[in-house]
Parts: C-alpha cells; structure tokens; sequence
C-alpha cells in the first residue's frame, strides 16, 4: 500500500512538473543588467547629462528604483564622444539602450545597426549661431570662407546643413571643423573658430560671444531626438523593455509639468556644459510638455523621415534607410494607457502644429 | 512690482474712501466732534498706507536672495574670497610644487619587469663565465623616457611644429667575470616634425602629411613600427633585429595619407593609401653616416574603404622597400667597399574587435664577398677577404600573429577616455594569442650538417595579454625554439612580463 501511495505520488508530482515546464518556458529571462548609451558627457567628462527626460531619469535613479527588486542593474554610458560614440558601443554589442539625436541615429542604421525606435525624447528648441564677441560679421554671408565649428556625426551637423541651405550656402562655402561642444564654447572665446551654433548664453553673459541669428521655434529646424532598444535585446527580454519604457513615461511626465521648471533646469545644468542661464533663456518661450513630450506621433515620423531625406541631400549616408519596422509604438502605447496618460501629451502634426 | 501694484490699489481704495467721506459730507452737515473721528481715521488710513510703501520697498532685498534671483553682498563677497584664495593657492604651487617648462611637453615612459625561465642555459646578459647554468632570471629589459610637444602650434590649420626627445636605458656590455651591472642610457628618438596637413585640427576627410626630420623609427612593415604598449607578444619578430629594421636612422622620413574614408556616424577614418618615403643615412643612431651613400625607404598600405560595421573594416595590406648602401668588411679589417643592403616586405593586418591578425613577411639581400660569384651566397662560399667577387646573403622572415580580445581597451567609445566617469577607470582587457615566427638568415644555406647547414629558427609562441589599467599590461608568453640544425636542441622558455607606462 505504501508503495502504492509512494507510486501515485511520484506521478502526481511528475504530472504537475509536466505541467509547470510550459509555463516556465513562458516566462521571461531577465538580464542581469541593462545598458544605456547616452551621446552626451557633462563638462570634463563628467558622468551627467540634461536637456531631456532620459538625463533626468538618470539623476533622478528611477531606473534603478524600478529593476532593484529583481536585482537588475542599470549601467549607464555617459559618450563624449557623443552620437558616434553610442553607434559604437552597439555595434561592439557593449549597450542595449541608446539615445541618439537624428544625424547618428540614422547614418549608425545606414550601416546595419538593428535596433528599434520606441520613446521620444525630445524635440523642437531655438536655434542660435553665435560668433566671437569682436566679430564684424553681420550675416552668415560675411562668414564666407571662414571656420565654423560644428561636432560632426552629431545631430548638430545636421542643423547646420539645414540652416546653411535656406540661406543659400552648403558646408563647401565655408571652412567646417569638428569640435566637441565644450570645445567649440572654449574656440569662440578665444577666436579660434569664427562661428558656430551652440546655446549663448553663458558665453554673452562673459563678454566672450555675441548672437548673430536667433530662430527661436522652427520646427524644421531641429531635429527629434529618440531612445532606442537593439532588437536582440526587444526579442528576449520584451517585458523589460516595457517597464524600462513605463517608467520613462512617468519621468517624461514630471519633466513636463511647469511646476518642476526650475528644479528641472537646475538638474540639467549638473553637467555644466550648458549652464542653467542656458537652460531657462532656451527653454523660457516652450512648454515643457511641448519638448520633453515621449510621443512617436504624425511629428516624429514626419521628421525623422525629412533627416533620412536630408541626411542623403546632404551626402552623409551612402545606403538608403527605411521607416519600415523601425518604429515600435506598442511600448509606449501600453505605457500611456497603463498610466492614464493617453492625453496628457499633445500630438503634432508634420509641420509642428498641435492637432485638432 | 508686486509691492508697487499693492500701493496703485490701495490708492485707489484712499481715493474711493475720500469720496465717499466727500459723499457724506456733502449729505448733512456733521459736528466737530464727527469731523475729529473722520480726520483721525483718515490719519491712521494714510499711516497704514505709508507702512506697506515702507514694507514693499524692503521686500525686494527678501525676493532677490532666492535662488533664481540675484545675489546678496555676502554671497559675492564670499565668492571673491574663495576666488582670491584659489589664485593664490595655484600660483604659489605653480612656484614652488610644479615643474614647467618652455613649452608644452608630454612626458611620457614604458618600464619592463620580466621573470623568464628557460629549459636551456643561458648565459647573455649576465658575465660570460658561469660556475652554474643559469635557468631562470629576473630582469628589465626596458626602461625609456621620452619628451613631446609642440615647438609651434597652429590653432587655425594645425601646422604645427612638433619635437621628441626620448631616452632608453640599456645593459652594458658583460665581461668573462662581471655581470652587466652598469648601464647606459642612449638617446632614441630626437626629431622635430612639420605637419603640413593636419587632420586632426581640419577635418577627418582630409588627408595628413608631415614632415619628420631626425634620429626615428623607419617605415617598414607592422612591428618594426609598432610601439611596445601594442604588441601582443613580449619579443619581436625575429627578422626585426635580423634585418634591422627595428634600427633607429637619422634623415628626413615624409609621411601621410591620401582619400580617406570618414563615417562620420561612429568617428571612423580609414585612409585608402598610407605612404612614406624617406632618405637616412643607414648607419643606425646617435652615428653621422657610414659612407658616401644614402639609404632610401618608402611605403605603401591600402585600408578597405568601407564603413565601420562591415567585416572587412581594418583590413589593411602594405608593402614597404628600403635600398640601403653597406660597408663590406673584409673579416675584421677596415678596408671595405660598398655594398648593397636592401630590405622588401609585405603585410596584411586585420583588427576587427573581437578578432585580429597579422602577417608579414620581409626579406633582406646583403652583399658580400664570395670566392665564387656564380653560386649562391652559402656559409662556404662567403668571403672573409677580399675576392674582388660579390654575392647576394639572401635572409627571409615570416610571422603571423592571431588574437582574440574581449574587452574595451581600444574602442574610443568605451575606454576610460571616451566613457564619462568620476574616477580613474579603465576597462579590463584580455587577449590570448597565438604566433608563428619563423627566420631564416641565409636562405643558401639549406644543409642538414656541415657549413652550410640551415641556421633557420621556428619560433611558436602561446601567450595571453591582460590589460587593467590604461598604460599596464601583465603578459605571460610560452616560447618553443625549433632549430632547423639539427644539432641545435629544442628549447622551450616561460616569460611573464608587467609592463607600465606613464
């Protein structure tokens, strides 16, 4: 009889074994740590950025909070080497996450890089080119021939070629360098470059710069900026992503409301390559949902699109690049819907304006 | 404002009040006693009044001490203070505590610490007479210095004007009883270099050239160029030393690149054509030329243009040729006459993280006196007079070198200089390693006994690289000797090397 019972009960136990193995097999692997390239640096190579939700999510450790009951750990990637510097790491598979401006984002997918787009972070913002303070210029045509500072492969590349064209100059009318940002602020005090587009503030504030044009809203101007997951990474671990994209969402929505205005600008200006003068005179005519909106809508695709487009015109991609399976939406609509935040954000249509 | 905005309404409140007092006046007609009361409220209206003037105008102080308005005396009086402390903290160790210079200069060295252990006697290195066969040794086989900068700097076009200066110690020579146990310490590279075009300051998608005229490196193939922070493996190549190739010269060396191929979207510049040519004198440094001719040299390599992420990224192939001019020596005598030393080499490289390899292959034809000019240049025929008869010592090296690397020490993106951090990190690397040496230093010399017997040595090289910090390696390297004489026996050696550099 003993045996009888000891008979039943391995096979009872065998049974239910058998049946927990589909659901084991069902659910996910976590990784044992997720790795975020960010294409920007503070001053000196300090280990900060700012200007958008992802820099604030990092000071604000929200990430860390969200994955330490799984002991997932967040290892972030602070690029001074920028764009560039992101499209490397991934190609070398050392992150999952990157954040990129649109000139990198692209040119690193024109070669092959296999990721997807799933959170907005960032986009619109004035457009300043500042020259030295002793400067006679007083229109970019007096520039001819002269030497811009731009950092190449970055987004900012991008902005210059597209403020040169609608004022009837290419690249080749001028003498373009590639400085970091940090390097440029320091060439134009000094003199040794004779232009650049950069944020003035600090440098007028010096003594040191004077603005030779302000386009305060354009939305053609600039570019979107966008985080990013590699599709290897999307494919094992998708709940992962959801919760990585979530807890941005609930980050993009504190860096929206007015009221943290300040203590957003000042958290930013932690990494002190941008000052907070910069911030709060750069940021003073724009709602701070209008910039820091996660939103992939009518906007972010019709700009992404018009950088593809540019991108080519301007000679600095030699493959084509598809839309096509790019964009992944389903994490932030999930997102949105699980934090009630469908409507919070206003959608843009291509040319920059709220839709109706 | 807010202050001034309170005192507007509250003037209007005083005008509606005086009218309406008026109002009531002009009702009926009040008693002294009422018109008293009236006055006495007006006053104390009027007083109140003049109290919140007084409290607006001293509430703009409070406002500006917040955080996003001005600043107070104190905290500017403060900030000088820190200020006026931090200058003169900095001058006085600028004085007292720092070095300077007359112009900017970089500092910088590699030491070597080695432990080796041999599975045959040596006796190099240490004095020639031995009451023991020695087996193991520690030594530093390498300690240098050297000074950089720039004599000139260019802001605008980078043509600067650069200078080197290194130093590098050596063992003196051993006697039959006393160990080397002093050194000298030779002058290495002393040159100053002219860059005619500099892409670093211009643009990636130009070319570079510069002009480098003094006692330095040649350019001839992979290893002799390579510096030892690079190499993979402890010692050089055989037909580095064999050739001489690894030999300092004086003379004027034009290097640059032609048609690079920049993707911008990772910072990746690959040059189609490499090239230098070059004149030297030929006769090694810290020497003035050892006869009337000069030594020429050029180089070409071709890098794959392609993008970043494709597999053939770092694929390289170059060619290198140096016509040198020698002295023949008649045995020990000091007659000589002129002669040819001519070196040819072929090399691929491929370094595409994980993976990584490399091959060369170079030759060298030496003149010589021969007693009979119609065979070839073997151990027997080679002169120790002069015959009036000249051949050609042909001398042949080979090396491929594979290794495999996990880890960041050379992705711009990802060491400790391209990775924003707080402290002092670097990614640790590891490379294993395998290699294939071989040199042969007359290939007339092809018999298995007697005196033309092959004097061609295989070397086989296992070895692992461990990288921790940005100038520190530690390297363990397992060498097996194969002697194409067969009355040479194998021998095997152990080498464990840490090297820094600063």
């Amino acid at each position: 009889m003993k045996s009888k019972v000891n008979k039943l009960s391995w096979l009872f136990g065998a049974l239910t074994l058998f049946q927990l193995i589909p659901l084991a097999a069902h659910a996910e692997e976590k990784p044992q740590e997720i790795r975020i390239g960010v294409s920007s640096a503070g001053a000196g190579g300090r280990p900060l950025a700012g200007g958008f939700p992802l820099a604030t999510a990092h000071l604000h450790a929200v990430l860390e909070e969200e994955f330490k009951k799984d002991g997932i750990k967040i290892k972030w990637f602070f690029n001074m080497g920028a764009g560039p510097a992101t499209n490397e790491q991934f190609a070398n598979k050392l992150i999952d996450f990157g954040f990129h401006g649109d000139l990198p984002l692209i040119v690193g997918r024109s070669t092959g890089l296999k990721h997807k787009i799933i959170i907005g972070q960032g986009r619109f913002g004035e457009v300043t080119f500042v020259v030295p303070a002793n400067s006679e210029a007083k229109t970019l045509a007096d520039l001819k021939g002269k030497k811009i500072g731009v950092f190449k492969g970055t987004s900012g590349q991008l902005v210059l070629a597209r403020l040169l064209e609608r004022n009837g100059f290419t690249e080749r009318d001028f003498k373009v360098v590639s400085l970091d940002t940090a390097t440029i602020k320091a060439s134009l005090a000094t003199g040794d470059i004779d232009g650049a587009i950069v944020a003035p503030y600090d440098l007028v504030a010096r003594g040191v710069a004077k603005v030779l044009l302000k386009i305060p809203r354009d939305p053609k101007l600039q570019g979107i900026v966008t985080l990013w997951v590699g599709e290897e990474f999307e494919k094992k671990y998708p709940d992962t992503v959801q919760r990585v994209v979530t807890t941005l969402v609930k980050e993009a929505q504190w860096d929206s409301e007015e009221k943290n205005r300040t203590e957003l600008l000042q958290l930013w200006a932690r990494q002190a390559t941008d000052t907070y003068l910069d911030y709060v005179e750069s940021w003073k005519s724009y709602k701070l949902k209008e910039r820091n909106t996660p939103l992939l809508d009518e906007y972010y695709v019709s700009r992404l699109q018009s950088a593809v487009d540019e991108t080519k015109h301007f000679k600095l991609i030699r493959h084509d690049v598809s839309l096509d399976g790019w964009i992944e939406p389903k994490y932030l609509n999930t997102a949105l819907k699980e934090l009630k935040l469908e409507h919070y954000w206003d959608e843009y249509d291509k040319d920059g304006n709220i839709k109706k | 404002m807010k202050g001034e905005f309170k005192l507007k309404a509250s003037n209007r409140i005083l005008a509606l009040a005086l009218f309406t007092y008026a109002g009531t006046s002009f009702g009926a007609t009040p008693t002294t006693q009422e018109l008293q009361q009236q006055i006495e409220e007006l006053k104390s209206g009027v007083e109140s009044l003049q109290q919140q003037v007084r409290a607006g105008k001293t509430a703009a102080p409070v406002a500006a001490a917040t955080p996003d308005a001005a600043v107070t005396r104190e905290d500017l009086d403060g900030l000088r203070s820190a200020l006026e402390n931090y200058k003169y903290d900095v001058q006085r160790l600028r004085d007292t505590k720092s070095p300077t210079t007359t112009r900017g200069t970089t500092i910088s060295g590699t030491v070597q610490v080695r432990a080796n252990s041999t599975t045959v006697p040596v006796t190099t290195g240490a004095a020639t007479t031995q009451a023991t066969p020695r087996y193991t040794s520690f030594d530093v086989p390498l300690a240098n210095i050297a000074f950089a900068g720039n004599l000139f700097k260019d802001y605008g076009e980078g043509h600067n004007l650069d200078y080197k200066v290194g130093f590098g110690y050596a063992k003196a020579a051993a006697t039959t009883t006393a160990a080397a146990a002093t050194s000298v310490f030779n002058l290495q590279d002393a040159y100053v270099q002219y860059n005619l075009i500099n892409p670093a300051v211009t643009g990636l998608e130009d070319p570079n050239l510069n002009l480098r005229l003094g006692q330095q490196v040649t350019a001839f193939g992979l290893e002799a160029q390579t510096t030892d922070e690079l190499k993979p493996s402890i010692n050089a190549a055989q037909f580095v030393a064999g050739l001489g190739v690894g030999t300092r010269q004086i003379g004027l060396i034009l290097r640059g690149d032609y048609n690079p191929y920049v993707d911008y979207g990772f910072n990746y510049r690959a040059p189609l054509f490499e090239y230098a040519v070059g004149v030297v004198n030929g006769s090694g440094p810290n020497q003035s030329d050892n006869n009337s001719k000069k030594d020429y040299l050029a180089r070409l390599a071709v890098t794959a243009p392609v993008d970043y992420t494709s597999w053939l990224r770092e694929l390289k192939f170059g060619v290198s040729y140096q016509h040198g001019k020698k002295n023949i020596l008649t045995g020990t005598s000091t007659t000589a006459v002129d002669g040819n030393s001519d070196r040819y080499g072929f090399d691929i490289y491929y370094n595409h993280l994980p993976f990584g390899g490399t091959y060369e292959y170079a030759t060298g034809r030496d003149a010589t006196f021969v007693a009979n000019p119609s065979l070839a240049a073997s151990a027997s025929n080679i002169a120790t007079t002069n015959t009036g008869n000249t051949g050609t010592i042909k001398s042949v090296g080979q090396t491929l070198t594979l290794f495999y690397t996990w880890g960041e020490q050379w992705l711009k993106s990802s060491n400790g200089n391209g990775v924003g951090k707080y402290d002092d990190w670097w990614p640790k690397t590891y490379q294993p390693f395998v290699r294939f040496d071989r040199w042969d230093p007359n290939t007339a010399n092809t018999a298995a006994t007697g005196a033309n017997v092959s004097a061609k040595i295989d070397i086989s090289t296992v070895g692992f690289n461990l990288f921790f910090a940005e100038t520190t390696k530690f390297q363990i390297n397992v060498n097996s000797y194969r002697y194409h004489n067969p009355v040479t026996p194998k021998n095997r050696e152990v080498i464990a090397q840490f090297q820094f550099g600063f």
